[in-house]
């Protein structure tokens, strides 16, 4: 129970902080379907800004396995400023434009990568190696029964993660900016009238998207592979787009739908091995959330509530 | 008319202005963009620019190059290079014909895995006679992206379904499932994919002598040509075809001008499906023999930024893929012999999209530039 509990929020978490990533930029009303690439191209950012540093940097190694999540989120909004710009300023489809910004990114990653290591580190390789993110354990919190695995062996990313993630989540629901983040995405007119900045709304939450979108990644580098690699492309970003939509475009509805994700999918791991079942099984149980995903979407399709003016590109003189 | 204005702008215009062929026109200009920025990265990492794309194109066979291994020529590198092409022109096509109908197709990987599996598992290990299995397997490839893409029109058109959500969960799903079958049944323990199919089912020749070359022959190439011509007459010639491209522009104008949306719909994935079942048979049982599992192949994403290139007509998909598997195939050949990087070839493919993504934007700004033109 204690294993599905720790496996499962170390990645329902990063998965959540994804999944708002691409609330903020849908709910200004730009589709990001870049959510795969973004995050790669963080955690690619990440890997190297530590690969970089850890060579001349001789203090305390916790302090940049810190930074480099910082350069993660800096790498993220990098890419997510291309796709700003493709879909604001040069008018792209939206949706093109995120599969081509996905496209762009495992090139670019696989060729920086490639050519960095071979021409500055002298090895050819197409990873960076990472440290093993450091855990805690809450002492008294964590003697509580059941609940207490929470708290108990997490990575500290994952206290990150919850204190940004309820941030965004202030942002988004109880101030101006995030009003008007919300409008952006429903009525952008409303928000023109009344003297906001469409453009720069929308600028910035794709932006903010691309942030959160590398910090995501950098951490899935961190606890699934302890390596920046291509394997960094397993479709995590795919299933945090289901994550939003399951959880109609709201934060909170949005992190049940990640814990059941992390869930389902550590549950099933601990199922196969308690079944003795060869590992092969652990394909079947990956198809879990999906499936789960599209069977729901069956049902509530009618009652998911997608920001009105998602995908339209803002023209001024349309009413 | 044009006197005031300075000759870059002249230049734009000429290139992506109102006139004849101006979406061929703009796609060309892309073209010539991200060589040009292609350029750029060769000459940051101290390589001839021109050398490098000779060898590309020598590598792909359109370039007679230096000298040749035995029983090989330039027209066995160029059979190699359609073999390539063949699945990319399926799957460029299955994109347009769905784009054209305003549904977006993100599945082409998904059924492409699936319509592999299908055809090797059913026809791949058997010991039917060659001409047979051939046959049985483009049809299995055909029937089981059509049933895919059913669902997918179904889904769409009756329960109001996001298509490039349940693409999305489809091509995972079907990755995983495919993934455990192949691990279970039909893992090679060697090369850790499945078993690789008999040469009597494959869709490709390899080494077939001719003369006396050898050379890669694929037979399915001529049905995608044959595709392309249909689809084409289909768009442009039919009834259906009519219909199709109307619940594309408007779907509720079509349906208060009396045309089923929903057929449409799902018919035209029934097209699109089973257009990328055969690019998956063409990959799988043709320039490959066998799946990796859990790998969604990149071919399937590529397509939709090929179409997207080949402004999703079916003629422009058709060159837009061959240019796109130029580059694919030519860079093998520039990287052994200027030690480039492999990767760079990927990297220039993307940037050549990420142009052709934003082409509306200079048509649009030669249009205006054009305006000013004329106001002055």
């Amino acid at each position: 129970m204690n294993t599905i509990i720790i496996e499962g929020l170390s990645f329902s978490l990063p998965l959540f902080i994804i999944a708002i990533g691409g609330i903020y930029s849908e709910g200004s009303g730009i589709t990001n379907l870049a959510l795969e690439g973004l995050l790669g191209f963080g955690a690619f950012f990440g890997g190297l800004s530590y690969a970089v540093l850890s060579r001349s940097f001789t203090g305390d190694p916790t302090t940049l396995i810190y930074a480099s999540l910082g350069f993660a989120m800096i790498g993220g909004a990098l890419l997510a400023l291309l796709h700003a710009l493709m879909c604001i300023k040069f008018k792209a489809n939206q949706v093109i434009s995120g599969v081509v910004i996905n496209m762009l990114s495992v090139a670019l990653t696989a060729f920086l990568a490639n050519q960095i290591n071979a021409s500055f580190f002298g090895q050819p390789s197409n990873k960076f190696l990472l440290e093993v993110f450091p855990k805690t354990t809450i002492p008294l919190l964590s003697n509580i029964p059941i609940l207490g695995a929470v708290f108990t062996d997490f990575y500290t990313f994952e206290l990150i993660i919850v204190i940004v993630a309820l941030f965004m989540a202030y942002l988004l629901y109880k101030t101006p900016t995030g009003m008007h983040i919300r409008a952006c995405g429903d009525n952008p007119h409303a928000l023109a009238a009344a003297g906001g900045n469409v453009q720069k709304v929308r600028f910035w939450s794709v932006i903010a998207s691309g942030a959160l979108s590398g910090l995501g990644g950098m951490c899935f580098a961190y606890s699934i592979s302890t390596t920046f690699s291509p394997n960094i492309y397993m479709g995590f970003g795919y299933l945090a787009i289901a994550a939003y939509i399951f959880g109609s475009w709201k934060i909170g509805p949005t992190f049940l739908a990640c814990i059941l994700f992390g869930f389902a999918r550590s549950g099933g791991y601990v199922l196969v091995q308690k079944l003795k079942l060869p590992s092969s099984y652990g394909d079947l149980v990956l198809t879990l959330p999906y499936i789960v995903t599209l069977v729901l979407l069956l049902f509530f399709s009618s009652a998911n509530k997608p920001p009105r003016a998602l995908g339209e590109v803002y023209d001024q003189a349309k009413r | 008319m044009l006197k005031r204005t300075s000759l870059l702008k002249r230049l734009f215009i000429l290139c992506c202005g109102k006139g004849r062929h101006q979406l061929l026109r703009t796609s060309l200009f892309c073209i010539f963009l991200s060589l040009l920025a292609g350029t750029i990265l060769l000459l940051l990492l101290d390589k001839n620019p021109l050398e490098a794309y000779t060898s590309i194109l020598q590598g792909a066979g359109i370039l007679p190059k230096g000298r040749y291994a035995g029983r090989k020529s330039q027209l066995t590198d160029f059979m190699s290079l359609l073999n390539y092409t063949t699945p990319m022109v399926f799957a460029a096509l299955s994109v347009a014909v769905a784009l054209k109908c305003g549904i977006f197709n993100i599945c082409v990987s998904g059924i492409m895995v699936f319509s592999g599996f299908m055809a090797t598992v059913f026809v791949g290990y058997s010991n039917l006679d060659p001409i047979l299995a051939k046959v049985l397997v483009v049809l299995i490839g055909a029937l089981s992206g059509a049933l895919v893409g059913i669902l997918i029109g179904y889904l769409k058109h009756r329960f109001n379904m996001n298509e490039v959500v349940v693409a999305i969960m489809l091509n995972y799903i079907i990755s995983y499932v495919v993934s455990f079958f192949i691990q279970t049944r039909f893992i090679d323990p060697i090369t850790r994919q499945s078993v690789a199919v008999g040469q009597n089912a494959r869709l490709t020749l390899f080494d077939h002598p001719v003369g006396n070359l050898k050379m890669e022959i694929a037979l399915v190439f001529p049905l995608a040509l044959l595709a392309v011509f249909a689809i084409k007459f289909m768009l442009d010639r039919t009834r259906f075809g009519f219909e199709l491209k109307a619940v594309g522009s408007n779907s509720k104008a079509s349906k208060y001008a009396g045309i089923h949306v929903g057929k449409a719909v799902v018919f035209t994935m029934l097209i699109s499906g089973s257009l990328a079942g055969l690019a998956g048979v063409s990959y799988y049982l043709g320039s490959n023999a066998s799946i990796q599992p859990r790998v969604l192949p990149s071919l399937g994403f590529d397509a939709i930024a090929v179409a997207l290139l080949g402004n999703t007509t079916t003629i422009g998909s058709f060159f837009a893929s061959l240019l796109v598997m130029v580059f694919d195939c030519g860079t093998t050949y520039m990287s052994s012999r200027m030690q480039v990087l492999r990767e760079i070839a990927a990297l220039i493919i993307s940037i050549l999209l990420l142009f052709s993504a934003i082409g509306i934007f200079f048509r649009n700004l030669a249009d205006r530039y054009q305006q000013e033109a004329e106001a002055v």
